[in-house]
């Protein structure tokens, strides 16, 4: 392990003028990470052959995309040196206004849509506005917003389960809208792969740019890595803050209206749970809680890493406290590798 | 030789490596009690990794250290040695008393109250009334004096200083070396690192350079001068670069100026200020903390709201303020991005359209070539542009701040102690740097707090004291630093008594 990690750093020294050190870090970290994906669904493999068919990998697949969305969306905001813990209710509430704007009041779906990712635009927009001009720690704004969110949703939803396909008595949903709103995430192929997978892929493409190609992401990065230096040159933190937690909250709101569409029910307290396997798989990805660093094919990785581990185990049924252990572990294992590679590196470079 | 080795820490042959990298290349060295040992080098010699060794902070690749005589591994017996460091590295959120206290708790469960001794030794060094103070209320002088109360009050055998003074008044430090040489007639082993020659002739008894991992040697008695540690620290001929650019100094007379303040007035720390400067010109603000002179350097920057107006070229006010001028903090941890490589540190404050075109888009091969070119242009010795900032030696550091700045070519520069804690080559290339920017027509403003970097680096300066300025003393007139100082010290007392009355 140590010697094929040298190996190419030495070999690389004397023409280190495009490719830097820093670049092979990064790379060796997502090689690492895809490297357990692999050897993961390989251990799955061997216990039992069955699960190696392609729908099986479609099923994985749908069942990350979710995640991996509001994941992109938390890694902007950890990226900026940030935390937000209220996705997972902002995915809640977007999907039970939907839900009492759509089935209920007969909101157009074309209208609710829009509607409900600008609610959580809205929501990003006040966790952003608390913490930069109130200057209240994000840990507790959003600490707050969650419970808050989930209080609005219970008030919104009266605390009840919708479906668009059994609208309550005296409401009913065209046949068109529906047709439409299960059309985006319906299975193509033979294989039955979601559309939502789709959603997620273009979703990480746009993320991607917007993190390592622009003048965005750059910001991101400087202002996440020193905000002191960077209020001092006049950069525009409490904008870009700002906007960082208005992208999340908008992720999740889209994530949420994804799984609506595929599970076509909705329930009061329905993405609660999404919060720290979220965290989990930006930590894995390699993002760092103080700011500064995060890569969105890392934040991929990660999510894959536990949908493949939440999936297998359930298949092998060793039973649920088994899925909540390998969580733990595996996120407390992914951040202590990081920092026993990282610590390495150093002893052996600079 | 043997006698020495006898008595206190000798280091015999010691090498220390990280990977490739030689930091020490075999150094012997004798501590002995009773004298404060000064160690100089220029930045990347050795000279922290030597410091850290003695610490416990490093254990040796090769070599060894003895004690008495005695095989000695300060590692283990890190309580022996005290480091006074030059941030000081304390507990913000307890006392000044609390501070003091810390570690020693030993085996006990219960609270360590202080003791005579304690007492005694804070009032000594002048912060027995501020001990009940939390220590982030406290000023940073007296931060430092309470790590150095820290040390003294553990009764360590070894005390390191690494640039105490830095960040103290002269008083201060005076009070400082007092105490510094209290401990060496007690028998302890005293050691100062610092950037400050003046104080390794006052106070030492001998100096060991170190240079390329090794001593170069020890100078005591009739050798020890600043001159002779100068001449020892510096590789090349620079010396004379403040001096030697005079000559081709933008002629700035009587050209209008290019910033303007009238009436310029902060809430607490200044009123009334007119200030100005002329293309080519470099103004040094002159002035101790408190003096309003950070505050009007940060103003200037956008940093502090002030009422008054202000010009700069053909823009006014805030605006002005926003896009025409650049400011580089006092420390690199203010400045640089650790998570950035040299590269990106130098065009982070870069935007459209340089790194960035239509749709906010990075344009990656412009900023390789910017980052190759500032590199080239500012002096950065580095490998490449992609390896991490922190790779790079303090004064190179320095540099990438400063080039920062520069990148956005703002008319206005404004600096705080550009060369605080750089080395002897580096600062005369900073210096370099900022008479080149001066002279393609801009005008630069750095805040000063020794009358050397004054003397040095500036054409004009103007006293800051009692959030009021002198009138400007022109550098040039001075043939040598000492009238400068005085005239200085003359000014800086006018006003304050001026004030007072």
């Amino acid at each position: 392990m140590t010697e094929t990690e040298t190996a190419p750093a030495a070999g690389q020294r004397p023409t280190m003028s495009s490719a830097g050190r820093a670049t092979l870090d990064i790379a060796l970290r997502i090689g690492g990470l895809f490297a357990a994906i692999v050897v993961v669904a390989l251990i799955f493999i061997a216990i039992n052959p069955n699960i190696a068919n392609l729908n099986m990998g479609a099923s994985v697949l749908r069942s990350l995309s979710s995640v991996a969305i509001m994941a992109l969306g938390l890694t902007l905001v950890v990226v900026v040196g940030e935390i937000d813990l209220s996705f997972g209710a902002t995915y809640g509430l977007a999907i039970n206004a939907l839900a009492v704007l759509w089935i209920v009041h007969g909101v157009p779906v074309y209208l609710a849509i829009p509607i409900a990712i600008l609610i959580g635009a809205v929501v990003g927009l006040f966790n952003g506005i608390l913490v930069t001009s109130f200057k209240i720690p994000s840990f507790i704004v959003t600490l707050g917003s969650y419970n808050l969110l989930y209080g609005v949703t219970l008030w919104v939803s009266n605390t009840g389960t919708f479906n668009p396909a059994y609208p309550p008595p005296g409401a009913t949903v065209p046949e068109d809208q529906l047709n439409f709103f299960v059309g985006l995430t319906q299975g193509l192929g033979s294989f039955q792969l979601s559309v939502e997978v789709l959603w997620m892929l273009g979703i990480a493409i746009v993320v991607a740019i917007l993190l390592h190609r622009s003048l965005f992401g750059f910001r991101l990065m400087a202002i996440g890595g020193n905000p002191v230096a960077a209020h001092l040159a006049r950069l525009p933190v409490r904008r870009y803050k700002v906007t960082a937690f208005i992208l999340c909250g908008v992720l999740a709101a889209i994530a949420g209206i994804l799984d609506f569409s595929f599970i076509q029910t909705s329930q009061p307290n329905t993405g609660l749970s999404q919060t720290f396997p979220v965290f989990a798989a930006v930590i894995i990805g390699g993002a760092s809680l103080s700011g500064g660093k995060g890569t969105v094919i890392g934040t991929l990785g990660g999510a894959l890493l536990l949908a493949e581990l939440q999936l297998g185990l359930s298949i092998l049924s060793p039973g649920a406290h088994v899925q909540q252990i390998f969580l733990g572990a595996v996120t407390i294992g992914a951040v202590a590798l990081d920092l026993f590679l990282t610590k390495l590196r150093k002893s052996r470079g600079a | 030789m043997s006698g020495t080795a006898s008595s206190g820490i000798s280091l015999r042959g010691i090498t220390k490596t990280y990977g490739a990298t030689v930091a020490l290349a075999g150094l012997d060295l004798d501590l002995r009690p009773g004298e404060i040992l000064g160690v100089a080098g220029p930045n990347g010699a050795g000279k922290s990794t030597l410091v850290r060794m003695i610490a416990g902070e490093e254990r040796p690749t090769l070599g060894t250290l003895t004690f008495d005589g005695k095989p000695w591994s300060p590692v283990d017996e890190w309580h022996a040695v005290a480091v006074v460091h030059q941030e000081p590295q304390l507990f913000p959120n307890l006392t000044v008393a609390e501070n003091v206290m810390v570690g020693r708790e030993g085996g006990s469960r219960q609270r360590p109250t202080l003791g005579p001794a304690d007492a005694a030794v804070m009032d000594t060094l002048g912060i027995g009334a501020v001990r009940d103070r939390p220590l982030e209320d406290c000023s940073l002088a007296i931060q430092q004096r309470t790590e150095i109360a820290r040390a003294v009050a553990r009764d360590c055998k070894v005390f390191l200083f690494d640039e105490p003074n830095s960040a103290l008044t002269a008083a201060e430090s005076d009070e400082l070396f007092r105490e510094m040489g209290r401990l060496a007639a007690a028998g302890k082993i005293v050691v100062l690192v610092t950037h400050r020659l003046a104080d390794f002739v006052a106070h030492c008894s001998r100096v060991a350079v170190v240079r390329d991992g090794k001593v170069r040697v020890i100078l005591e008695g009739d050798g020890l001068s600043e001159d002779a540690i100068a001449r020892q620290l510096v590789t090349e001929s620079v010396l004379s670069a403040a001096q030697e650019n005079a000559a081709d100094r933008l002629h700035y007379e009587g050209a209008p100026p290019v910033f303007r303040t009238r009436r310029w007035t902060h809430r607490t720390a200044f009123s009334d200020i007119d200030f100005e400067g002329r293309p080519g010109e470099i103004v040094a603000l002159f002035g101790v903390e408190g003096s309003g002179a950070r505050e009007l350097l940060r103003s200037l920057a956008g940093l502090e709201r002030c009422s008054g107006d202000v010009e700069i070229g053909t823009r006014t006010g805030t605006s002005a303020l926003d896009t025409l001028t650049a400011y580089v903090p006092a420390t690199r941890q203010q400045s640089l991005y650790s998570n950035f490589s040299v590269g990106e540190n130098l065009l982070v404050r870069l935007g459209r359209p340089q790194i960035a075109g239509a749709g906010f888009l990075l344009k990656t091969q412009a900023m390789k070539h910017l980052a190759r070119d500032a590199v080239k242009r500012f002096l950065v010795k580095t490998g490449t542009t992609t390896q991490p900032i922190r790779s790079l030696s303090g004064g190179n550091q320095q540099k990438v701040a400063i080039a920062q700045a520069l990148n956005c070519e703002p008319k206005l520069l404004l600096l705080e102690e550009p060369t605080r804690g750089v080395d002897i080559h580096s600062k005369a290339e900073i210096y370099r740097l900022l008479r080149d920017y001066a002279n393609e027509g801009n005008a630069v403003v750095i805040f000063c707090t020794e009358v050397l970097e004054v003397y040095e680096a500036a054409d004009t300066v103007r006293i800051a004291s009692a959030g009021r300025l002198s009138r400007p003393l022109s550098v040039g007139d001075y043939d040598h630093v000492e009238q400068l100082a005085s005239d200085i010290i003359v000014l800086e007392n006018e006003h304050r008594s001026a004030a007072l009355s």
